[in-house]
This record gives structure tokens, C-alpha cells and sequence, in this order.
């Protein structure tokens, strides 16, 4: 990593705490808004916090701060932080820390500890959060003496957001926070940019010229680097169809010409089938994950690679790599496209083949019944709130039924957990997020399993009147397990059933949240009115059938040429 | 097929830690493993092997260069050298 260059100390000022050195280091830093939980080993931060320029928001859960601040951090690019106290605060914020390693978020996790002479003595609350994180922080620090906050601090923001992002932790015992100290240094880290290999960009245009049927396989890597524009501009004047993963959804425009979809398990048709006919993939921040891959061996069998990606680790990890592009992503897909640029491909036949099967294949929302029918009303829901919609999933059927039926504008109008699969990422990302962007009209969807595993954020929801908009799935059970249960384990419906669920309605409204129940899909229209109209935090609790299942569905293990279709539409499709 | 990684590494909490659980995360058994001073930093040579014919120890290599304060020095498959002791 690059040196930090030692800025000159601040002017000399009385000696002041370690606690008060973490938050005018965060000031100093920009942040602005901090989710967290007080408790033993870090009042001192929390009394420091105090008539600070730092908005604190007190989550009802420590995994609901480090959810919320990941969702923050994914809707405006910048470093999301939370805070806990020591032992099973710190131990609380760990799904969380795990969820933003796995989707390569950048987060400052501030955890406090018992004072360093009783660390390693099981005193109380006491863990050794260090031990415990190390698998899924990009980087760790205990801080051992008040001086050395300010420089931690500010390394931990250049590690977290630079590079591949991730989340950082910062241990800071107790008498780390009271001790007093004279010394404020700052640090500045200077950009790291990793020059354009201009010889690979060669290769690479040299493989997409030759190409007869190449594909764009987009991953999440492109809105963490900002490429968006570049990609579309790559996407634009080649006409190379793309395909995107759960993760980059938005990256283009679900709706724009050549777009073909979600690759994978839940993927559709048209983006799988032209991955398995693809002569060559053009793969930008995509880390070949087995939910999109299915299996590996038979994943688009005739192509050859280039793989544009900043983190060399990822280079052949899994699937062998004929042409590498190692470093920043814009700069090396604007590379590309000045290489590209003014010489048409001849890959006519290709686009009309993929785009013609995109729109053969096209998903159907005239499913027969009266009840409310998901795919559709998600599909509603998006349009109807048009580019400013930003979707903040839970994980299960309604989060496959997000990812395939609502429109993106933008990348940071999906967040979902897409590496981990964190239930209950749903309601505290959505309050991340509205706060990131209050104009957004910011939906968390949800499923009843999934709310159920926070529903205590929406204390959180009505404290600081965040006007985030909630539609509640509820078809009574665990609906992906259940469904894998009907498909795969012989209809042995094994601990999934929720029909004792509370009423969800009641429970928002004893949380002083507006709230009303559709079960009919000729309510769904005036729904999601009344829900995007309410001024401030309201959720529609949308009854569904249980037995609806999740189409189109790659069987785990098998290829994604191997697709288990919604039967109803059988011949159609 | 054995490998030998040599690393430098930093003193800082975890990181000993971090290397080691790195490797076994990754799908690696450390058959040996020595330690030493090196300045400032420790140098560590590990003696691994795939758990499995998947396991690239190039791409091991490559998650060891992302650790903070690691740095891979070499990877062959030449004999281990011994050092005096696992201690530092």
C-alpha cells in the first residue's frame, strides 16, 4: 500500500482524550452520520459524542447500525461507519461486517473493549473481537495508546474505500478512550492509481474483434469503481449484449436495448443461454460467484475470457482467464473504448439472436388468479416510482422477484445482499439508505421471515421519522426453503411454516407506523399509491399465495443450461 | 504437491493470525512452518498444501498479497528450510 505522508500536527491545544480524538478524527474525515448502540466499553465515545458535528443514530440492534451503515455506504459511495460496545455489541455487529466484506463494501466498525490490562482475562464483556473478525475484515486494528487514534482512524478510511473496499474494524479499549494525550496528528494518503496496462487492453480488443458472439457479464465491482458511464459508453457504440448479477443490477438499464437480464440461478433464459452460446466473455468486476456460475465446469463452455478487475486474487480464482485487465476499472474500460471506438463490430446476428430471445422469453405477469401476484406488483411498484426508486431487499423469494421484476435506473437503486444472503438486511438497509437520499423514493421489501429477524429498526424508523416505505411479502413460511423443499427434498416441508405470524399491521402501528394489508390484486394499483403518498414511514403488508415459487430456477449443482420453468407459462416460454 | 511461501510479515495484533488463518481458510494445510526476526518485520516460510486438487497456491499467493502489512517474497517448490525454531 502507499505511504501515508505525516500532515503537520494540529496547533497545541490542551491534552484530550482518546474517545474525543476518534470523533474529531471522524469530523475531520467528513463523516457525518454514525449508527451505533452505547454501552460499557464505550462511554467514553459516547459521552465525546456529545455537541459533536456527528449525527449519531441509535439503532434498536447493533446488526441493524452495521447493516444501515452499509447501505449507506452503498448509496453514496462514501465510507459508512457504525459503533458498538465491547463483547456481544461488538459480537452483534458481525453478520453485518460479514454482509459488506462479502459484497466488497466500504465501513469503518468501531467496537470498544475493556481496558488493556484485563484483555485476556475473560473480564466482563469481554471478547477478543480482533480473533473473532479477522475472516471477514479486510483489515483489523487494536489501538493501544490515545496518540495513535487519529492515525488508525484515518488509515482505516484509505484501507476501507481503497483498492477492493471492505469493511475495517477499530478496537478501542477503554483506557485507549480515557487516556490523555497532546499528540493530533493527520495523515494523508494519496490515491493510489494503478497505471492502464495498454498492452492487455490490446489483447482485449483484439479477442472482442475476433469474437463472433461476445457477452458483457457485469458484477458489482463496476458501481464500486464508478464505471457505470463508461460501461454503458463500452455497452453503447459495440452493441455487445450484457448480462448482469444480482449485485450490479442497474449497472445499464434494466431496460435498455441489449440488456438481457440476470444471469444464474435465478437468472433469465435469455441471459443464460447466452452465456452458455457466448464465444467470449467480458467480464468487469465480477467475481464468477457459483449463484451465477452454476456449475462451474459447464459455464459458458466455449468462451474465452478477458476480465477487467482490481483485485488480482480474482484473476483465474475460478474460472481460467485468457486476457487479464488488472487495476481500476474506468480507466480500463475507457482504455477499451477509445480502442474500439469508430470501428463497428460485425456481431449483427449475435445482437438480434440474444435480444430476440430476451423478448421471446420476456416475463408474463397475467399468472391466473385474483390473488395479489408478487412478480407483479413489484413490477408496478418500480415504474410507478420511476428512476428515483431504490429497492433495499431482504433475502428469499421476494428479493429473486426484486432482482427479476423491478427496473433500475442505477446501480445504488438495488441493495440487497447479494454474497452473504443476510436475512433481515431489508429494513435497517432501507433506513441506511433513506437517510442517504431522503428525495429517493426508498422501498425496503421484505418477506415475513426476513422482517421478523429486525423488526425492532422500526422503533428506529419512527424516532427520527425516516419516510421509508415497506412492503411486507407474507405467504406464511420460509418461501426459498420451502420452495427448495417442494423441488428437491420430496415435499418434506421441514420447519418452515409462519402461519402463527403476528399482525404485522398492528405491530407497525403499535410502532407508531402507518400501516395497511391488500390481499386482492385489483388493490395492488391503489397499494402502492397510498404507500409512496404516505408522508412518512408506512408499510403495505401484502398477503401471497404460499405456494408461489421463484422462475426461472437452475437446480443446484446442475448447468444453467438446465432451467426449471414456471409451468403455467409451459409453451409459451 | 507441496509449495513454500516466504513472507514478510508485520508485528502488529492478528497478524500472525491472519496469515495463518488465511492459508487454512483458503484450502491449504501448513505441513511446516518457520519463523523469524527480520528487522522490524518477521519472516515466515510455510510449507502448504492444497486440500484439494482445485487449490492454486499462485492464487494463495495472490490473497496473501492483499493482507496489510504482508508481503509474499517468493513461492517454489523447493525444499523447506528449517530454522532454528517456531519463536519470534
Amino acid at each position: 500500500m502507499t505511504a501515508a505522508t505525516a500532515l503537520k500536527p494540529a496547533p497545541a491545544a490542551a491534552p484530550r482524550s482518546g474517545a474525543r480524538l476518534l470523533v474529531s478524527t471522524l469530523e475531520r474525515l467528513g463523516v457525518d452520520v454514525v449508527f451505533g448502540y452505547p454501552g460499557g466499553a464505550i462511554m467514553p465515545v459516547y459521552d465525546a459524542l456529545t455537541g459533536s458535528g456527528l449525527k449519531h443514530i441509535l439503532v434498536r440492534h447493533e446488526q441493524g447500525a452495521a447493516f444501515a451503515a452499509d447501505a449507506w455506504a452503498r448509496a453514496t459511495g462514501k465510507v459508512g461507519v457504525c459503533m458498538a460496545t465491547s463483547g456481544p455489541g461488538a459480537t452483534n455487529l458481525i453478520t453485518g461486517i460479514a454482509n459488506a466484506m462479502m459484497d466488497s463494501v466500504p465501513m469503518v466498525c468501531i467496537t470498544g473493549n475493556v481496558a488493556t490490562h484485563l484483555m485476556g482475562t475473560d473480564a466482563f464483556q469481554e471478547i477478543d473481537i480482533l480473533g473473532v473478525t479477522l475472516p471477514i475484515v479486510k483489515h483489523s486494528w487494536v489501538v493501544r495508546d490515545p496518540a495513535d487514534v487519529p492515525a488508525v482512524i484515518e488509515e482505516a478510511f484509505h484501507v476501507a474505500r481503497s483498492g477492493r473496499p471492505g469493511p475495517v474494524l477499530v478496537d478501542l479499549p477503554k483506557d485507549v478512550q480515557v487516556g490523555l494525550t497532546s499528540e493530533d496528528f493527520g495523515f494523508h494518503y494519496p490515491n493510489e492509481t494503478t497505471p492502464v496496462d495498454h498492452a492487455a487492453i490490446a489483447e482485449a480488443e483484439q479477442l472482442i474483434r475476433a469474437a463472433e458472439r461476445p457477452l458483457i457479464y457485469i458484477g458489482g465491482g463496476v458501481k464500486i469503481a464508478g464505471a457505470v458511464q463508461a460501461l454503458r459508453d463500452f455497452a453503447g457504440q459495440t452493441g455487445i449484449p450484457s448480462v448482469s448479477t444480482l449485485n450490479a443490477l442497474g449497472s445499464v438499464r434494466t431496460d435498455a436495448p441489449g440488456f438481457l437480464g440476470m444471469l444464474g440461478m435465478h437468472g433469465t433464459k435469455a441471459a443464460n443461454e447466452a452465456v452458455q452460446e457466448s464465444d467470449l466473455l467480458i467480464v468487469f468486476g465480477a467475481r464468477f460467484d457459483d449463484r451465477a456460475t452454476g456449475k462451474l465446469n459447464e459455464f459458458a463452455p466455449h468462451a474465452k475470457v478477458v476480465h477487467f478487475d482490481i483485485d488480482p486474487a480474482e484473476i483465474g480464482k475460478l474460472r481460467a482467464v485468457h486476457v487479464p485487465v488488472i487495476g481500476d476499472l474506468t480507466a480500463g474500460i475507457e482504455a477499451l473504448n477509445a480502442r474500439v471506438a469508430g470501428a463497428p463490430l460485425s456481431i449483427e446476428p449475435w445482437i438480434v439472436r440474444s435480444t430476440s430471445n430476451a423478448r421471446r422469453n420476456a416475463f408474463r405477469y397475467d399468472a391466473p388468479g385474483e390473488g395479489v401476484y408478487a412478480p407483479a406488483l413489484l413490477n408496478e411498484l418500480s415504474r410507478t416510482a420511476g428512476d428515483s426508486f431504490v429497492a433495499a431487499c431482504d433475502v428469499g423469494q421476494h428479493q429473486m422477484w426484486v432482482a427479476q421484476h423491478c427496473e433500475f435506473s442505477r446501480p445504488e437503486a438495488h441493495l440487497t445482499s447479494g454474497g452473504l444472503g443476510a436475512m433481515g438486511y431489508g429494513l435497517p438497509a432501507g433506513l441506511g439508505a433513506k437517510m442517504a437520499d431522503p428525495e429517493a423514493h426508498v422501498v425496503t421489501v421484505s418477506g415475513d421471515g426476513s422482517f421478523m429477524m429486525n423488526i425492532q429498526e422500526l422503533a428506529t424508523l419512527r424516532r427520527y421519522g425516516v419516510a421509508l416505505k415497506i412492503v411486507l411479502l407474507d405467504n406464511s413460511s420460509l418461501g426459498l426453503v420451502r420452495q427448495w423443499q417442494e423441488l428437491f427434498f420430496a415435499e418434506n416441508y421441514s420447519e418452515v411454516d409462519l402461519s402463527d405470524n403476528p399482525d404485522f399491521v398492528a405491530v407497525a402501528q403499535a410502532f407508531g407506523i402507518e400501516a395497511f394489508m391488500i390481499d386482492r390484486r385489483d388493490q395492488v394499483t391503489d397499494g402502492i399509491a397510498r404507500l409512496l403518498a404516505a408522508p412518512g414511514p408506512c408499510l403495505m403488508h401484502v398477503l401471497i399465495d404460499p405456494r408461489e415459487n421463484v422462475w426461472p430456477l437452475v437446480p443446484p449443482g446442475k448447468s444453467n443450461a438446465e432451467m426449471m420453468h414456471d409451468t403455467r407459462f409451459e409453451g409459451d416460454m | 504437491m507441496t509449495d513454500t511461501l516466504q513472507i514478510h510479515i508485520d508485528r502488529a495484533d492478528g497478524s500472525l493470525q491472519r496469515l495463518i488463518g488465511l492459508v487454512e481458510r483458503r484450502g491449504f494445510h501448513i505441513d511446516a512452518m518457520s519463523l523469524s526476526d527480520e528487522g522490524a518485520m518477521r519472516r515466515v516460510q510455510l510449507q502448504v498444501r492444497g486440500r484439494d486438487a482445485g487449490r492454486c497456491t499462485e492464487n494463495l499467493g495472490r490473497q496473501i498479497d492483499k493482507l496489510i502489512g504482508a508481503t509474499r517474497v517468493g513461492c517454489a517448490p523447493a525444499p523447506f528450510a528449517y530454522r532454528d525454531s517456531v519463536a519470534a
